[in-house]
């Protein structure tokens, strides 16, 4: 298993955490369970951390040759599904509430920086999930 | 990656080039380890350059390396 790959699984597992825990946080608000607004602070800095502790753990790769032409092309289709994902989440994100709350409706200026936050994270989370599927999940680095 | 439609003979070849590591292969052709496993499960169709370094590394022409669908290998066998 390669560095990129590490640090993907690590986005994709603290993420998926992270994600868990801010719907299970919007459940229990939604049925009046005392969840204050900082609570949701804690599902965000989990999702981030990976990211960010994993740049850091995982050391740079062993051999003479760590970047190829194989490696080149998995960068390549790795950064159009991340432009992809965000491109998805924009248009999502420019419709849905209109759906939820009307033409009429307003939502807070505070949401905008958020609705970034989000884009970052929907970005990074696409790009793991590319490196995995081209590089596989599995640690195949057995010697033949 | 999908699997592709060109078929190789890198594993046997880098045993009949004395066991030959996929890690010396890849250190005679500049790529990753990954790289190598990745073309001998035929996941991975490499450049013609890298085609090229590869059959070089093993004496032989490129057609008893890599074959497209369903070809046979070129009888080459290694140059003493």
């Amino acid at each position: 298993m390669n560095r990129a790959q590490k640090i993907s699984l690590t986005i994709v597992i603290t993420f998926s955490l992270g994600l868990l825990l801010g719907i299970i946080l919007i459940v229990m608000r939604l049925f009046d369970l005392g969840v204050p607004k900082i609570a949701f602070l804690f599902p965000v800095f989990i999702a981030g951390s990976g990211g960010i502790v994993s740049l850091i753990i995982c050391k740079k790769d062993k051999g003479p040759i760590t970047f190829d032409e194989r490696d080149k092309l998995i960068e390549k289709n790795t950064n159009l599904a991340g432009f992809g994902a965000v491109y998805f989440y924009v248009i999502l994100m420019s419709f849905l509430p209109i759906g939820i709350l009307g033409e009429e409706g307003s939502i807070p200026v505070t949401w905008c920086p958020a609705l970034l936050i989000g884009a970052g994270f929907c970005q990074a989370f696409a790009q793991s999930m590319a490196i995995l599927i081209q590089y596989g999940w599995r640690d195949k680095d057995g010697e033949e | 990656m999908a699997k592709n439609e060109i078929s190789n003979q890198v594993r046997r070849l880098r045993f009949e080039n004395g066991e030959m590591t996929q890690q010396q292969l890849a250190d005679k052709a500049g790529v990753t380890r990954q790289t190598i496993i990745a073309i001998e499960a035929s996941k991975y169709a490499p450049s013609l350059p890298l085609a090229f370094k590869i059959a070089r590394t093993f004496n032989v022409p490129i057609e008893s390396v890599f074959q497209f669908e369903g070809q046979k290998p070129a009888s080459f066998g290694p140059v003493q």
